[in-house]
């Protein structure tokens, strides 16, 4: 019982013959993401996403491993996402599913791959020690598209992850605990973010965050992964019917115009959340942060 | 009303709240079941208590020297006799369609013959994804044992309340158990008694608003499915039925009050462009 | 001292959920229950009157491991004994709990998760009566450290359970049945009663009696009983869904 249960007839042709007429079910306009709002923990790194109904909770958390026998300069960075009952009664626990496997390998190319975490800069010491990065994500309410709200915690987080800062002292690796050092910043080298189409009648009707009941109605999907700077990382139509060339050129301007939005919401949050630490006399992180920018 | 009683599983129900009109047995709804306790002396009767099983408010009926427990609004349906739920055919074999009442859970069973004046050659043909419009008919007995679904009165033969059987176009909405219960209680009452018995002023607002336009029909599952159609809309069919499923939606989420249910209706057709 | 802090129902998808948050402890659970769910046949075969329980935990910041499949087992054979499996609509199903660390230290991997179950288990228990599950009764739980000098903490936070010579998880049902006992490191019986009546106190509060013999819980310096915080949790929302109902003229 790893699936949701089937639309009905009704559902899936009322969602198509709305859509002609450029109506969907929340009242949106076919370009138009549902209400995001990005939160941020007491801890460093920990995320609170909610794109409409569909809301999960991101954990960035560090430890020093060894570095990879071929990679010796570079630090790891692993994503984690398994999708539990809670997410939806559909998912079983334990078990990884179709959908589990897809989102994963999407966040994968989209935030790792992209190098938006610059992992050569997680290296301690030479094929010793390295900083291990890894990001959880814990689905907690599924109404669709997963992968972009993901990608939304995923980037938030390492935006708002503070590493203990560690310094090699005659070959012997020292961690600094939380309060005797101020935490470091990870070194973001850009920030991209996925935006998924999905599209109806033939590929004549193209919109993006889909609900889960528009996803189940759709004929396929599109997802686009690009920075603010409009540098695609990533592009995929996975499965479903064809869809034309121009649907990806036409959408990847709509994309970049998103992208920009999301990341400005979520510059937003992060300041919004440093003013409270500040006020709260947690002022050393954005101390540091302005030090390291006069460098 | 006097403040209610809310009890926690495991509380006993003081004697004063229960019915205590007649003589005949009092009969015990979900939530609440008779705990007896063996004296310790032998010789005197055990003493009987009524204990809740479920969390919620503690509802009783003089008339029908009935109490239950009236528990949260957004947990899971579970089938009971009589109750009208929107059926989903997943499946049919020879003598049935098996039919998707909730998600996650087995299927339930509608007799091919279970329609109004349906023979073997009259009987509707219904394919995977159609919607029926059922009534429980059973349990069925032990663990395990399958539900059944009837879309007629076994006793007459008829689709009783009208409108049992196939549903065709429209658009199914999703809203929370409680929230359907409230609905089905509101639409058997007359508009004028709708907020008084739940609260709900929706349904006549929007009746009234949407007149002008062709009115829309309307099927309430307790399952926690709604079903609307503006077959007579025109060219605004889908916005309405749109601004309809938004309105029970919200309503369902924000537990809006009438005043609030008023304005939301009044926003969502203009948001719609829909003119009333 | 600053009590703990639940939400019921924060989530839309599941049947029922809850949220809870200890502030001595930092710790912070998010959990839901879906029920009753179909399983998959093999699973129903030992007891086909009865609904399975299926407990879930999963680390807020690390893959699951041995840990987390013991306190499962901890937490499932406990709830068990409360869920009437027997209900209408229960026998054959499932009753599927999921617990996910989204706040507060992680436990380390093979690490004790001793400090977590009383929020770990008061989070189930929300979760449950938020999906309505049938349940027997309800109960309170905590966790006490007994350090060298024998001096009783209450929930401790990390540093002081890492520094206490034996940790207690206790839970006692809303009849007042001892539910769970699960101890670590060492200690002798005296201690283990003292424990236990502290946390018998913290749970239902402190039994007085008045001069006319009747017995009234008090609260004492554990300030409210953690019974009552979960009656109240429950109560709130209740009051909030039915505002329709009991606000009407």
């Amino acid at each position: 019982m790893n699936k949701e249960a089937s639309l009905s007839i009704a559902e899936r042709d009322f969602i198509l013959n709305a859509l002609r007429e450029d109506v969907r079910l929340d009242g949106r306009q076919a370009d138009q993401f549902r209400p995001l709002t990005v939160s941020f923990g007491e801890e460093h790194g920990h995320v609170k996403v909610q794109l409409g109904k569909t809301s999960l909770v991101v954990r960035i958390s560090s430890e020093v491993a060894k570095p990879r026998d071929d990679r010796p300069f570079d630090g790891v960075f692993t994503i984690a996402l398994e999708l539990t009952a809670m997410g939806s009664p559909a998912w079983e626990n334990g078990r990884q599913g179709d959908l589990e496997t897809y989102v994963i390998n999407v966040l994968d190319r989209v935030v790792r791959h992209s190098n938006a975490l610059d992992t050569e800069s997680l290296c301690i010491l030479k094929g010793v020690s390295c900083w291990n990065i890894r990001a959880d994500v814990h689905i907690t309410d599924y109404d669709g598209n997963l992968i972009d709200a993901s990608c939304i915690g995923i980037m938030a987080g390492l935006q708002h992850f503070r590493r203990p800062d560690a310094v090699v002292k005659d070959g012997q690796v020292i961690v600094y605990g939380l309060d005797e050092r101020v935490p470091v910043a990870l070194n973001i080298t850009h920030k991209p973010l996925s935006v998924t189409f999905h599209t109806f009648d033939e590929g004549k009707r193209v919109i993006l965050d889909a609900t889960r009941k528009e996803e189940q109605a759709s004929e396929a999907d599109v997802v686009i992964g690009l920075n603010n700077a409009g540098d695609v990382c990533y592009l995929s139509k996975f499965s479903g019917s064809p869809v034309d060339a121009m649907v990806f050129v036409n959408k990847s301007s709509v994309a970049l115009e998103k992208v920009k939005q999301i990341n400005g919401i979520i510059d937003k949050a992060l300041q919004t959340d440093l003013a409270k630490r500040a006020k709260s006399g947690m002022a050393e992180e954005s101390r540091a942060e302005n030090d390291r920018e006069i460098h | 009303m006097s403040s209610p009683l809310i009890l926690l599983p495991g509380d006993e129900v003081p004697s004063e709240y229960l019915p205590s009109t007649n003589s005949a047995p009092l009969r015990l709804g979900a939530g609440l079941r008779l705990l007896t306790q063996p004296s310790s002396n032998p010789s005197k009767p055990p003493s009987h208590v009524i204990a809740a099983t479920q969390p919620g408010i503690l509802s009783t009926d003089n008339r029908k020297n009935a109490a239950s427990i009236l528990s949260t609004p957004n947990r899971r349906y579970i089938p009971t006799p009589n109750d009208l739920v929107i059926a989903q055919i997943h499946h049919s074999s020879p003598d049935y369609f098996h039919c998707m009442v909730t998600p996650q859970a087995p299927h339930a069973l509608l007799g091919q013959l279970s329609f109004e004046g349906a023979t073997k050659k009259t009987r509707p043909m219904l394919k995977q994804g159609d919607l029926v419009y059922a009534r429980v008919l059973s349990m069925g007995l032990g663990a395990g044992a399958e539900v059944e679904l009837t879309c007629v009165n076994p006793a007459t033969g008829r689709a009783e309340p009208g409108g049992l059987g196939p549903l065709t176009g429209g658009m199914v909405f999703d809203v929370s158990i409680g929230m359907a219960a409230r609905l089905m209680r509101a639409s058997s009452s007359s508009p004028e008694q709708q907020e008084a018995v739940a609260g709900l002023v929706v349904l006549e607002e929007l009746g009234k608003k949407l007149e002008k336009t062709g009115g829309f029909e309307i099927a309430i599952g307790r399952n926690g499915k709604v079903w609307v159609d503006c077959a007579n809309g025109g060219e605004t069919a889908v916005k309405s039925t749109v601004a309809i499923g938004r309105c029970l939606s919200t309503i369902d989420e924000h537990d809006l009050n009438p005043t609030d249910q008023r304005k939301l209706v009044t926003r969502i057709l203009r948001e719609m462009k829909i003119e009333s | 001292m600053v009590g703990p802090t639940a939400t019921l129902t924060p989530l839309s998808r599941a049947d029922g959920s809850a949220s809870y948050r200890c502030p001595s402890t930092g710790s912070n659970i998010l959990g839901s229950v879906n029920a009753p769910v179909e399983l998959p046949a093999r699973r129903d075969a030992l007891r086909p009157e009865d609904a399975t329980v299926e407990v879930f935990v999963k680390p807020g910041t690390a893959p699951g491991g041995v840990g987390e499949r013991y306190i499962e087992n901890v937490i499932k054979n406990m709830l068990a004994k409360l869920i009437l499996g027997r209900e209408k609509g229960y026998a054959r199903r499932g009753v599927v709990i999921t617990l996910a660390t989204i706040g507060g230290e992680s436990v380390g991997r093979g690490d004790s998760y001793l400090t977590l179950l009383p929020a770990l288990i008061h989070t189930a228990l929300l979760a449950l009566l938020s999906a309505a599950v049938p349940l027997s009764m309800t109960f309170s739980a905590t966790v006490l450290a007994v350090n060298a000098s024998g001096e009783i903490t209450r929930e401790p936070s990390e540093k002081e359970a890492a520094a206490a010579t034996s940790l207690h998880a206790l839970a006692f049902s809303s009849k007042g049945h001892l539910l769970l006992n699960e101890s670590q490191g060492a200690f002798d019986f005296d201690t283990w009663e003292k424990v236990h009546a502290r946390a018998l106190a913290i749970c239902h509060g402190t039994l007085t009696r008045t001069s006319d013999g009747d017995v009234a819980m008090a609260e004492d310096v554990d300030g409210q009983p953690l019974e009552g915080t979960v009656r109240e949790t429950v109560e709130d929302k209740l009051h909030q869904d039915y505002a329709w109902k009991t606000d009407a003229p």
